[in-house]
């Protein structure tokens, strides 16, 4: 018997070799790190990053969403995913916001003229508020989008949901999102048969013709979703069987309460970013005048 | 006497919308600890049987149902919905489709949660059902990282979690490998010896539940009947060697004739060196062996061993890293998998992933018309006749997708078999098939290998490998270990101390 034991030990790394499991969510997807912020409790997480994200729509100054985006690597850092975290991930999306930039600042037309080109009837031209607004507008989407990556690297959905059923989300909802969460490499997996099957027929799903995608969309969304079905039923059966939905409420095996001084640190987090609020939103002659006053104290 | 844990009486049902019973007169009586095993052909109502069992009929699934079914003294009608969840645990065929959680540890405390029971009742639960099934080493790993026979565990544990009276295992190892099974197999024995829970098992094939069981039974056309002795029970429903005789004699005489071609005749396929993988990784490495016509080599080895790997690298839908293909002396190494696809029919484990059209006839004719060079009409002829053979001829125009398990894996077979390529790639043809069905495949086989065709196929069951093969190729952990004839092969697994991969009438016998 110790013989198979030791068999088995080796084979589930073997089941779904490594580099394919790393497909399974591209680019975003929760990263395993013993950092400060993934030990953070979801739920203060989730609150700050809703409000982050209230925060980058209301702040309007650039400066603001700089200091804003210096928060957001400060928390990348403490994070410990690496420096390309940032850069590897959100390549796409720095690539996106590069155009957002260009396209808000050549149609702002506010200020005084700069620059202008015609070439017939094409006219290029660039007003001094158009820089401005168009990094306002890139840093805003960085900022999101970063900070919601950010969230979903640090943050165990398990976890999430499992916190979120404890603090009074009907937990029929909370197992609809892991149930989600854990067919997500089986059907992975299902759809690579899938594919398989049909070249094995002889069937070639090359080409992008209006037909052919569409012959490739029933060829492949059938068969995932007849088996899905069959799975669904399956499934039914397994967590009714065991009294899934019996009750009203569940009890939990591992609590995901908030503590005492979590608590705490949760209610400190709203005023904590109206003060940010604050200190970004400041016209930069006000911060200066406030830097000066306090200067001439020092002094 | 005790009172009988479960009391039936007279069960007959119809599902709603069909007219014939698939449960008739059904009477058993199950005493607490007691372990029964109930087998049949597929579709004999061994399914419906468990439903009834576990209260999902008739709360919900409808239907007619008379006669009675006693639990605990209590009518199950009188149950409300899920009220029979303490009670009767069911466990079933598919492992993936039956763990609903991320993790081991939440799967199993899932149960006793919806209980509503205290944490610390829960805890001591979940580590009590890992030790019954002998998982305890499982209990911080991930679900999605385990092995088959390992989910099927971690599918029992948390049954057993519910703490129940009665627990039913609907075909818990078909989708197994024979190691797997055996881990299976070897838990449900530890639980007979040490839990008071009744234990019944639903099974196409008991030759390896013979030695654990109470009682025996056998079920056809939805009626109950008893076995009284394993051996008598064999003679009449258990696949035999005698049952393929005309298969083993037709061995024989292909295997002279083999003898007395290979000298001359180029080999159908020949491996040399294959290397192939995902990613970074190499499945397999340096597989060198040759499948000559009129052969069928059987491909044995545990899960994750990579036989499914080398039979989509053999027809090309896996790029191979290294080494190279020839199909009758030519290279077919850098050919693409639609290029091969005329020659080499491959036929996946999981039907549903290969079923496309909407009636049985246009999915029987589906690759015919992409690989075949006949006319649709002369397909349509060959395909009605292969339709009747195959016992599918009653479903042409039905939905392939309403067909049970066994009939799609029979369907998908067939579709293959009706462009006749000269080799055949099965990965585990046999999975659903009753013993009757297995007659019809071992009989398409035949021709197929009269025909001068080729075949390599997956196959998990000893017995089958024994009388239909006449290699074997066995894989571990990438490694090609055995290429022998079937004896032979035999011999080294027993020395090798794979018992669970040899034939059960014959184990202790190779090494002579």
């Amino acid at each position: 018997m110790g013989g198979v034991n030791l068999h088995l030990k080796g084979k589930y790394k073997t089941l779904l070799p490594k580099a394919k499991q790393k497909d399974i969510y591209p680019g975003l997807t929760y990263v395993d790190n013993p950092s400060r912020i993934h030990s953070l409790h979801p739920l203060i997480k989730l609150a700050l990053l809703f409000c982050f994200g209230i925060m980058v729509f209301a702040v309007s100054t650039v400066m603001g969403q700089v200091l804003l985006f210096c928060l957001l690597l400060t928390a990348c850092l403490l994070a410990q995913l690496g420096s390309s975290f940032f850069l590897r991930r959100l390549r796409f999306i720095f690539i996106f916001c590069f155009f957002i930039f260009l396209v808000q600042a050549l149609t702002v037309k506010e200020g005084f003229l700069i620059w202008r080109f015609s070439l017939g009837y094409f006219h290029l031209s660039l007003w001094s508020k158009g820089p401005w607004e168009g990094l306002r507008m890139a840093m805003r989407f960085i900022n999101i989008i970063g900070s919601s990556f950010l969230f979903v690297a640090t943050t165990d959905p398990n976890r999430l949901a499992y916190a979120l059923m404890q603090v009074g989300l009907p937990y029929r909802h909370g197992f609809a999102l892991i149930t989600a969460l854990r067919f997500i490499p089986v059907f992975h997996l299902e759809l690579e048969q899938v594919k398989n099957a049909q070249a094995a027929k002889g069937i070639e799903l090359e080409g992008l013709s209006p037909k052919q995608l569409l012959r490739a969309l029933k060829y492949i969304l059938l068969p995932l979703v007849v088996s899905s079905l069959s799975r669904v039923d399956n499934l039914t059966l397994s967590m009714e069987g065991r009294a899934f939905g019996l009750h009203p409420q569940r009890t939990y095996m591992h609590s995901q309460v908030l503590s005492e001084k979590e608590k705490i640190v949760l209610f400190m987090i709203p005023p904590a970013f109206l003060l940010l609020y604050f200190i970004c939103n400041c016209p930069a002659a006000l911060l200066n005048t406030i830097l000066n006053i306090a200067k001439s104290l020092w002094h | 006497m005790t009172m009988p844990l479960v009391a039936i009486n007279n069960l007959s049902f119809t599902y709603n919308g069909t007219v014939s019973p698939v449960l008739r007169n059904i009477n058993l009586q199950v005493y607490p600890g007691q372990f029964l095993t109930i087998t049949g052909p597929s579709g004999c109502g061994k399914s419906t049987l468990a439903l009834c069992l576990a209260g999902f009929i008739p709360h919900a699934y409808p239907g007619k149902m008379t006669g009675s079914i006693h639990i605990q003294g209590k009518d199950t009608r009188d149950y409300p919905a899920g009220g029979l969840s303490g009670i009767v645990g069911l466990v079933q065929q598919d492992p993936e489709a039956q763990l609903c959680t991320l993790t081991v540890k939440d799967e199993i405390a899932f149960g006793p949660e919806n209980l509503c029971l205290p944490p610390k009742v829960i805890r001591k639960r979940v580590l009590s059902a890992l030790e019954a099934v002998g998982a305890k080493d499982l209990l911080a790993r991930k679900v999605h990282t385990l092995s088959g026979g390992e989910k099927q565990r971690i599918a029992i544990a948390s049954v057993l979690a519910m703490n129940p009276s009665l627990l039913i295992l609907d075909e818990p190892t078909a989708n197994l490998d024979p190691s797997c099974t055996r881990e299976v197999l070897l838990t449900l024995g530890e639980l007979k010896g040490r839990q008071k829970t009744a234990i019944i098992v639903l099974e196409h094939r008991i030759d390896r539940l013979a030695g654990i069981t109470d009682r025996l039974f056998y079920m056809d056309k939805g009626r109950l009947f008893t076995a009284r002795g394993p051996d008598k029970f064999k003679k009449k429903y258990v696949p035999s060697k005698r049952r393929h005789g005309p298969m083993s004699a037709g061995v024989q005489v292909a295997n002279k004739t083999n003898a007395s071609n290979n000298n001359k005749v180029l080999p159908l396929l020949t491996v040399e060196n294959l290397r192939a993988g995902y990613a970074a990784r190499d499945v397999f490495s340096d597989l060198s062996f040759s499948i000559y016509s009129g052969e069928t080599l059987a491909l044995m080895g545990d899960n994750g061993s990579g036989k499914t790997t080398l039979l989509l690298a053999l027809l090309g839908l896996l790029h191979n890293t290294g080494g190279s293909i020839y199909f009758r002396g030519e290279n077919i190494t850098k050919m693409k998998a639609s290029q091969r696809a005329r020659e080499m029919g491959l036929v996946f484990q999981n039907p549903n992933h290969q079923i496309f059209a909407p009636t049985v006839t246009e999915e029987a004719m589906l690759p015919s018309l992409y690989l075949s060079p006949e006319t649709p009409g002369q397909i349509k002829g060959k395909v009605k006749k292969l339709l009747g053979e195959f016992e599918l001829l009653k479903y042409e125009n039905l939905n392939p997708f309403t067909l049970s398990l066994g009939e799609k894996k029979r369907l998908t077979l067939l579709s293959v078999l009706a462009y006749a390529p000269s080799l055949l790639l099965l990965d585990e043809p046999l999975v659903g098939q009753d013993s009757r069905r297995l007659g019809i495949f071992f009989a398409a086989l035949q021709k197929h290998r009269h025909r001068g065709g080729g075949a390599l196929m997956i196959c998990h069951e000893p017995e089958v490998v024994h009388s239909c093969c006449q290699r074997v190729l066995f894989l571990e952990q990438g490694k090609l270990l055995i290429n022998a004839p079937v004896k032979e092969a035999f011999c080294q697994l027993e020395k090798m101390g794979r018992g669970e991969y040899l034939p059960l009438q014959a184990e202790g016998k190779w090494g002579e």
